[in-house]
């Protein structure tokens, strides 16, 4: 047979019988209900400092330990004596609404002061002194997914959090070019003549089966997300740009519960005061264009976001007017329905520090997973956080 | 030797062979082997310029927080550079073997150091142990500076034993889990008590720190020390069984196999030389079973260094090497935790796979990968030029050309692919135009199955 001939044949036999019956069945699933409770995690990485985010402006201790790094203006007064960093004001009308709960003091015991080890700890839910292999949102897959887009990462590579056992969500910074990637015509040639009836049985099945997934995926998350979904102009910065990718996800209604986000350079040891109100400002204002977008299309209701940092900082300043690693620190969650919103709980006491001279944690954060586990996403934490934590009351 | 015999010795025991070499190599698989240790007797140590080190002392840094603050910035720039300088060493390693079980090493004694002199020594610590002996290579590594540092034993002192480097060298070191109990590990915790090192990564005993009193482990009483210690747990067999174990998985096959394993131990429990271990690896016939060809996926380290000792490729930043790493998921001397990286099916997901399989033709073909069509290879060279892409490198196809010179491009296959190619696949790309090397190169380094070693 010539070339031609065989092309011609195999295009017209591959189109009819020989799409092998798992690749139709990935392309044409439904999904599978919409308006369902979806979780948006945001990671500031670097450690970002805490006290001078949520500002004990009437306490005497705070101002002593920070003489040149204190805030004393435009603070946001909150409550009689936390108020916002000045470039949190666009957060305060969903502090004001009950949109916001602000949990203050969580860490976990023994805390480990190296950015990777403690990010590593927050994102596998271990004990300190534990290594695990997978994340907790990658083990929440391993029980509920069916499906990489199920859990999206707005980066190009996934991170631990994200990886379970036998399954992990998809990391992409770009959708568009991770679909045009996977639509090249070769793989599709590839996959059309694959054919294998023990898939994933072996190394090469599992390859073959991946590349199919990934494949699919990549067309799964073209195909339902409509751009025009997310009409809110948004700040002009990387973050910004990942929050409206997940609102243009959400909006669109794709079968996605997990989404993963970053922010980074809180490691702010110099000129700390310059950086920190350049992130804040970044956080606060594409935090709250992405609330407004989800409430202009009525999702925001069925979606959590979730803020947290590896650790606060020293209470004490330091000599280049920064501060060093520290332990406890807080936790924004901001969703619709919350069961305590505005403070949680108090502050720690600024005069009882650990012997490093930080916080002292008093709210396990696998606790505060936990919550978001049983009473957002409305799954048993066995098997994805250890220890049975007790579940706290923001939800 | 066949060719996939030698094929095979080289994907494992390096990162592939290309066939102008197969006329030159003896026909004789015992003097193959004997050449490939012979090539690696010698020891290259790794260097970088770390001279902005030069007469800085520790008091300077506790004095001058500037100067401190800069060392740091400098040092993380540098441990970047010393990654890079680990990539192309294996880009044109000069002792194969011995770079490959480098490699290997880097994932079983784990350890991240971010000072790029004590990241430095202990890498080539690895690599000057990589073919020596196994006891004298774990306690070197115990008074090493960086993993007195990564697992806190420079912190461990009598009265306050550090539990950490302890529980670790036998767990992921020697043993395995739960083949000890903690009460071991408490002991053998006091054994290593008063182990630092100085500010140039010599490792120092600090007497008043060392807990000179009786231990009992593994049910032997002494005044134990951390030599002692490890000596005890070598001269257990079980330890010879855990390396030769992770050995095999590693060298083999993914898939454990008793019967080899256990040979494996008993040529290693006799005098724990590892270079006699490898030789007896790789002159069995097991190791060249069907089964064992094409069985492993290869990591990120082994695809990109594989692909590029088939088409040499300069990449012209050297940022861009790191920023592959990172993507496929293994950045070297950044392992992401003591037990290092999982390896096998957890290199790949639905992220990495689409990345594996378009990185040849983005890296060597401006992102085209051929269909078949007439032509359509040249093409692209004019064409798609214009396409913005990732990276910018600067592939050598005269080398691949000369390399695979008297290859039959109806064949080429067989060189790039180890193992079995799906038979679907296989007579798709089979009837694909094969009027350029370089593209069938391309579409065969595009399949799953180049994933595989």
């Amino acid at each position: 047979m010539d070339r031609r001939k065989f092309l011609k044949n195999s295009a017209l036999v591959s189109s009819l019988f020989f799409v092998p019956n798992f690749v139709k069945a990935f392309e044409s699933l439904p999904s599978e209900r919409l308006g369902y409770k979806r979780l948006v995690i945001v990671q500031l990485a670097g450690g970002n400092d805490g006290l001078n985010t949520i500002i004990p402006y009437n306490n005497d201790l705070y101002y002593n330990a920070r003489p040149r790094l204190a805030i004393s203006k435009n603070i946001i007064k909150l409550n009689d004596d936390l108020g916002f960093h000045p470039s949190l004001s666009p957060l305060q009308s969903l502090f004001d609404n009950g949109e916001l709960s602000i949990i203050n003091n969580v860490g976990y015991p023994n805390p480990v002061r190296s950015h990777f080890r403690s990010m590593d700890i927050w994102q596998t839910a271990s004990e300190s002194d534990e290594y695990l292999q997978s994340g907790w949102l990658g083990r929440y897959l391993d029980q509920h997914g069916k499906k990489p887009y199920n859990a999206m990462e707005m980066d190009e590579q996934l991170s631990l959090a994200m990886k379970g056992e036998h399954f992990n969500g998809i990391a992409t910074s770009n959708y568009k070019t991770l679909h045009n990637s996977a639509k090249d015509p070769y793989f599709k040639n590839v996959l059309n003549h694959y054919n294998d009836a023990h898939l994933s049985e072996h190394n090469l099945g599992y390859l073959y089966q991946t590349m199919i997934e990934a494949k699919s995926s990549a067309n799964y998350i073209y195909e339902n997300t409509k751009v025009k979904s997310s009409q809110k102009s948004y700040p002009q910065n990387g973050f910004a740009g990942q929050l409206k990718n997940v609102a243009q996800f959400i909006n669109s209604g794709l079968d996605t519960k997990v989404f993963y986000t970053s922010l980074a350079g809180f490691d702010t040891h110099a000129n700390q005061d310059y950086k920190q109100t350049r992130l804040l400002t970044q956080y606060a204002e594409s935090v709250s264009a992405f609330v407004s977008d989800l409430k202009r299309s009525s999702t925001f209701k069925d979606t959590l976001i979730l803020t947290f940092s590896e650790f606060g900082r020293r209470v004490n300043q330091n000599a280049a007017n920064g501060t060093d690693h520290g332990s406890a620190n807080n936790v924004f969650v901001i969703g619709k329905n919350l069961k305590t919103a505005g403070f949680y709980n108090e502050l720690s006491s600024l005069s009882d520090l650990d012997a490093n001279g930080d916080l002292k944690y008093n709210i396990d954060f696998r606790s505060v997973y936990a919550t978001i586990l049983s009473q957002w996403m409305g799954v048993s934490t066995k098997g994805i956080i250890s220890g049975q934590p007790k579940p706290l009351d923001f939800l | 030797m066949t060719q996939q015999e030698l094929q095979h010795l080289y994907w494992r025991a390096g990162f592939g062979i290309n066939p102008n070499r197969y006329k030159s190599m003896p026909k004789n698989k015992a003097q193959v082997i004997e050449d490939f240790f012979a090539n690696s007797k010698t020891f290259t140590p790794l260097h970088i310029d770390l001279s902005y080190l030069n007469g800085i002392k520790p008091i300077d840094l506790k004095n001058y927080p500037e100067l401190k603050k800069e060392i740091n910035q400098k040092g993380r720039k540098k441990i970047l550079e010393l990654n890079n300088a680990w990539v192309k060493r294996l880009f044109n390693p000069k002792e194969l073997l011995r770079e490959r079980m480098t490699l290997f090493w880097a994932n079983h004694f784990v350890c991240r150091e971010r000072n790029p002199l004590y990241a430095q020594q202990y890498n080539n610590t690895l690599r000057y142990f990589a073919l020596g002996n196994f006891k004298d290579f774990v306690k070197a590594i115990s008074k090493e500076a960086a993993m007195l540092r990564y697992l806190n034993g420079k912190q461990s002192r009598k009265n306050k034993p550090n539990e950490n480097f302890a529980r670790e060298l036998m767990e992921l070191f020697t043993l395995g889990e739960g083949e000890y109990s903690e009460k071991d590990i408490k002991e053998s915790a006091r054994a290593f008590t008063g182990y630092n090192h100085d500010f140039e990564g010599n490792f120092i005993f600090r007497k008043l720190q060392h807990d000179y009193e009786s231990k009992l482990f593994f049910n032997r009483i002494g005044k134990h020390d951390g030599d002692d210690i490890i000596d005890i747990i070598l001269s257990d067999k079980r330890c010879a069984r855990f390396v030769s174990d992770k050995i095999y998985r590693y060298f083999v096959n993914p898939k454990p196999n008793k019967k080899h394993i256990d040979a494996m131990a008993e040529v290693f429990f006799k005098d724990y030389n590892i270079e006699n271990l490898m030789r007896f690896v790789f002159l069995s016939d097991w190791f060249y079973d069907e089964v064992n060809r094409g069985a492993k996926i290869k990591s990120p380290i082994e695809y990109v260094v594989g692909l590029a000792t088939t088409v040499p490729v300069t990449f012209e930043n050297d940022k861009d090497l790191l920023k592959i790493q990172r993507i496929l998921g293994q950045t070297l001397l950044d392992p992401p935790n003591v037990a290092g990286w999982k390896g096998d099916k957890a290199w790949i997901d639905a992220n990495t796979i689409m990345i594996r399989l378009k990185l040849p033709s983005v890296v060597l073909n401006n992102g085209f990968i051929a269909l078949g069509e007439n032509g359509d290879f040249r093409k692209q060279f004019t064409k798609n030029k214009k396409q913005k892409l990732p990276f910018k490198t600067r592939p050598n196809w005269e080398v691949f050309l000369e390399n695979f010179k008297y290859t039959n491009i109806e064949n080429l296959q067989d060189y790039i692919i180890q193992g079995t190619i799906n038979k679907g696949t296989l007579d798709y790309i089979k009837a694909l135009d094969k009027s350029s090397k370089q593209a069938y190169c391309i579409q065969l380094m595009s399949l799953p199955e180049y994933q595989m070693c």
